[in-house]
């Protein structure tokens, strides 16, 4: 017996009009698993996100399956849909801010997932609010509970979002840049906490991040994606140890890291060069080939699938030579 | 450094911006259109709109020499409607013009001059919003007496808090960019920065929110004009033809369709120019969008 | 010791705002924002300064561009104070001390074409000629070429701006850059670029760097020695490896447990 998904994504394709942000994009989260999907802005990882939810910005398309509790997720309706969301599967985004109601208390907030998902009373929802914002380390949940979203500190904020998007002990939850917004110091304990609690309620995650080291701190497994595809997809120490993919490789080596910094502030960093093509001059074939160091013909003119090697490269990084954030 | 990153980014399909297109097409036609015929009337008028003719009285639509007939009096509906639409969009264009120029100068005062400022500008204005416009127009027919430049003056004083608050906070958001506060590093001063930067930032929500205080302002004048404390002949309002073909609804009815329709079609056709341009010119769209 | 004063330096700055009126007759509380800040670069210097959000960073650059008065101490352009100074003094230092913001997509006027935005400096700060051969060569200096000054701010992407935000920053021929996070907005393969692109300018230029961060790693690449800001005091100075390997000052020990690397995550010790 396989151990069932938390989510399949199959061939999704998203777009708008005649732009294409997703461009066949496969991948799958096994029940408890952690995946990391990585790239910058561009890459259409938060598309992904969003298409997963059925948040799409308007004139946005889904094509494709996402396959999730037994149901194509791209079918339902919003009705239906909307069921799910915060129930078995939910969302962390970025900004606490515009994501909480400014105008309700922030306990209030949380119990109206409970009692609208769980089915409880108004009361036994409350309880159970405090209850996990104690989990969630918040000092004196009681008194926090009745403040308004503005209030409370970013790191704060964050704890409430995740506190709301485990409440239902969901499947899946989708972590969008969770950390981003928030400050060096904070970020750790934020990510501390969802990988505590999310564990404890064997939910599935999937984060979202442009943040290499977050991937590594959280992850499992972890797909690369660049211009609307996967371009490296394996187990996070795979990949993050031996990358294959030129462009993860690049990614790597750019990372200032203190580890091989010379004293006299000579080091340079490593940088790919060029730009994220934007999606209405997306390059032909490989899309990665005018960055690429290894780019020969063939990258031009056809588009490499993943193979054996767990990336879509024409002329993979051999693995004798290890990146050097890894050695 | 990287040859790659020399290139610019290539200019994005323009494809997509169809349907808004569309939008701002029939807008703009309808208010060219409105405008033309309040221009021709100027020059030609197919009948003299004030003289009665009683044996031409009530005559349908279609008839010869009066294309969509005539009222109770004989006189040429479609040369009303043109002497109107001069009207309105004298008092449509004349008091969203004044709160244009007022509301900007008010709006962007509070935005940049400091807490006192903007407390005066903006406490005053919520005391203006806070009388009832047409009311107000009302007490200044009766007192001042009624017609055009009255009805105007009343307008504009309608308009002007609503448009000082919205070039307020448009302000304030540029204001807050970083180009901003490399302006003050250079010792630019604010007045400068007001005319350099914040201007031309907020001039795509000034021409918006112009067009449609212009379709409230038509709408407006015709309410006060129905009311009989509008214009009086020999002007004539669209809202006036209203007010007159009420007694003969039953009689003839069309009567009052065609004043009425005007009316909507020019509303319209602003309130979509408005939302058309909105779209082409909302810098913050552009920029998501790039 | 060198008699040569610091190209521009702060000496015991403090500044205080005041809490907005609560009630009419109670005076308005304040809160400090700077505590006797010492802070100075040297020419031809790279140095940082690392705090997170709330520490006091914004405050300490507005000051130390001339753009805000401090309550007290003093802020010395080439040994001079600026705040002491007569109009031809200022206008040399408002010439000499550049800077680059954090959000390239904010910090060019969408309005306004390349070409024009970059000779705004010159404009405002009434530097007179013929400004076309600069154009070229500082467009050269950061790695692009004229066809950028026709063009309007939306046709680049963030890195690419960045770049003109720098070259704006050049144009007047400044002895100090003072850049404000400015790789924070842009993408892990694009920072390293800017990033680079700042060495070589110190490097070749000669000028002086004040680079403003939240990242002690990242200040690490740029300068020679970094400062640690907390709580609007400076805790503790020395070389960025330094700071990094043996921090003395607990919230210097906090900046540093706070970065995650790529090795931490992949050894399983990050968290």
């Amino acid at each position: 017996m396989s151990v069932p998904n938390a989510i399949e994504v199959v061939d999704l394709v998203v777009g708008v009009d005649e732009l294409s942000a997703v461009r066949g994009v496969s991948f799958a989260v096994p029940a408890r698993g952690r995946m990391g999907l990585v790239g910058e802005s561009g890459s259409g990882k938060s598309m992904t996100a969003m298409a997963l939810m059925g948040l799409l910005p308007p004139g946005w398309q889904a094509r494709g399956r996402v396959l999730h509790d037994g149901v194509d997720l791209l079918t339902l309706s919003d009705k239906a849909l909307s069921s799910r969301r915060g129930r078995t599967i939910s969302m962390v985004f970025q900004d606490p801010m515009s994501s909480l109601n400014p105008v309700r208390r922030v306990g209030d907030q949380i119990a109206d997932v409970i009692h609208r998902h769980m089915g409880v009373t108004r009361r036994a929802a409350h309880a159970q609010a405090i209850d996990l914002m104690t989990q969630m380390n918040l000092p004196r949940p009681e008194q926090l509970a009745r403040a308004f979203p503005h209030q409370i500190s970013g790191g704060q904020k964050q704890r409430i979002m995740i506190a709301m998007a485990l409440a239902c002990y969901p499947q899946l939850i989708i972590a969008d840049e969770p950390t981003t917004a928030l400050d060096v110091t904070v970020q750790k304990q934020v990510l501390r906490l969802l990988n505590a609690a999310t564990r404890e309620r064997n939910s599935a995650l999937l984060m979202i991040t442009h943040d290499l080291p977050v991937i590594a701190a959280m992850c499992d497994t972890v797909a690369v994606m660049y211009a609307g595809r996967i371009v490296e997809h394996g187990p996070v120490q795979k990949v993050f140890r031996t990358p294959r993919h030129h462009y993860t490789r690049g990614l790597l080596d750019s990372q200032p890291t203190m580890d091989n910094i010379a004293l006299d502030g000579s080091s340079r960093l490593h940088s790919i060069p060029g730009m994220v093509p934007p999606l209405h001059a997306l390059p032909s074939g490989c899309a990665f080939h005018p960055r690429c160091p290894a780019a020969t013909d063939r990258c031009r003119t056809s588009m490499p699938e993943i193979d054996a090697t767990g990336a879509a490269c024409w002329h993979p990084v051999p693995v004798a030579a290890p990146a050097e954030a890894a050695s | 450094m990287s040859a790659a990153a020399t290139t610019p980014v290539p200019a994005r399909p323009k494809k997509r911006r169809g349907r808004r297109n569309l939008t701002l097409t029939i807008g703009l036609v309808v208010t060219i259109a409105f405008i033309a015929m309040a221009a021709v009337s100027f020059f030609y008028l197919p009948h003299n709109p004030n003289v009665p003719r009683i044996p031409d009285r009530l005559l349908p639509a279609g008839s010869p020499r009066y294309l969509l007939g005539t009222d109770a009096l004989g006189r040429d509906i479609f040369s009303q409607l043109m002497v109107g639409a001069r009207t309105s969009l004298m008092v449509g264009a004349g008091g969203a013009l004044i709160a244009l120029v007022i509301g900007t100068i008010a709006g962007l005062s509070a935005a940049a001059f400091g807490r006192i400022a903007d407390e005066t500008i903006s406490r005053s204005a919520d005391i203006m919003l806070s009388i009832p416009g047409m009311v107000t127009a009302l007490v200044l027919a009766a007192t001042i007496g009624s017609g055009t430049l009255t009805t105007i003056l009343a307008l504009s004083a309608f308009f002007t808090p609503s448009f000082t608050r919205v070039i307020r906070s448009a302000a304030l958001s540029v204001l807050q960019e970083d180009f901003i506060t490399a302006a003050r590093l250079y010792a630019r001063p604010t007045w400068f920065i007001l005319l350099r930067h914040v201007l031309p930032n907020v001039a795509g929500v000034m021409i918006v929110q112009f067009t449609l205080y212009f379709a409230a302002g038509i709408l407006t004048e015709a309410g006060l004009s129905y009311l009989g404390v509008g214009v009086t002949r020999p002007s004539i309002s669209w809202g006036m033809m209203l007010n007159e073909a009420q007694q003969q609804v039953g009689i003839s009815s069309p009567l009052a369709m065609w004043p009425g329709l005007s009316i909507v079609i020019v509303v319209l056709g602003l309130n979509l120019l408005g939302d058309g341009l909105r779209d082409v010119l909302d810098p913050k769209l552009a920029r998501r969008t790039s | 010791m060198s008699p040569v004063p610091p190209v521009l330096a702060m000496e015991q700055v403090t500044q205080a705002y005041s809490h907005p009126r609560t009630a009419l007759f109670r005076a308005p509380g304040t809160f400090t924002v700077l505590d006797c800040i010492d802070f100075h670069v040297h020419a031809g210097e790279a140095v940082g300064l690392v705090g997170e959000s709330g520490a006091g960073k914004t405050t300490l650059t507005r000051i130390l561009t001339g753009m805000e008065k401090p309550q007290s101490g003093r802020v010395l352009f080439e040994g001079a104070d600026i705040w002491q100074a007569g109009p031809a003094e200022r206008a040399r230092f408002r010439r000499s001390v550049q800077m680059v913001l954090q959000n390239p997509r904010s910090s060019l006027d969408p309005r306004m074409k390349i070409g024009t935005a970059l000779l705004e400096p010159m404009r405002s700060l009434r530097i007179d000629g013929n400004h076309l051969d600069r154009l070229t060569e500082v467009l050269g200096q950061v790695g692009l070429d004229t066809s950028a000054l026709e063009r309007f701010p939306h046709e680049f992407s963030g890195g690419q701006l960045q770049r003109i935000a720098i070259a704006r920053a050049l144009m007047p021929n400044p002895r100090v850059l003072v850049a404000d996070e400015p790789v924070s907005a842009l993408d892990v393969s694009i920072q390293a670029q800017v990033l680079n692109l700042l060495k070589d300018l110190v490097r070749d230029l000669g000028l002086s760097l004040v680079f403003i961060a939240h990242d002690l790693s990242v200040v690490a690449y740029t300068t020679h020695r970094a400062s640690v800001i907390a709580g609007g005091r400076i805790v503790e100075t020395g070389p960025p490896v330094e700071l990094f390997t043996r921090p003395k000052a607990p919230q210097t020990q906090n900046l540093v447990s706070a970065v995650l690397t790529v090795n931490s995550g992949l050894s399983g010790n990050a968290l």
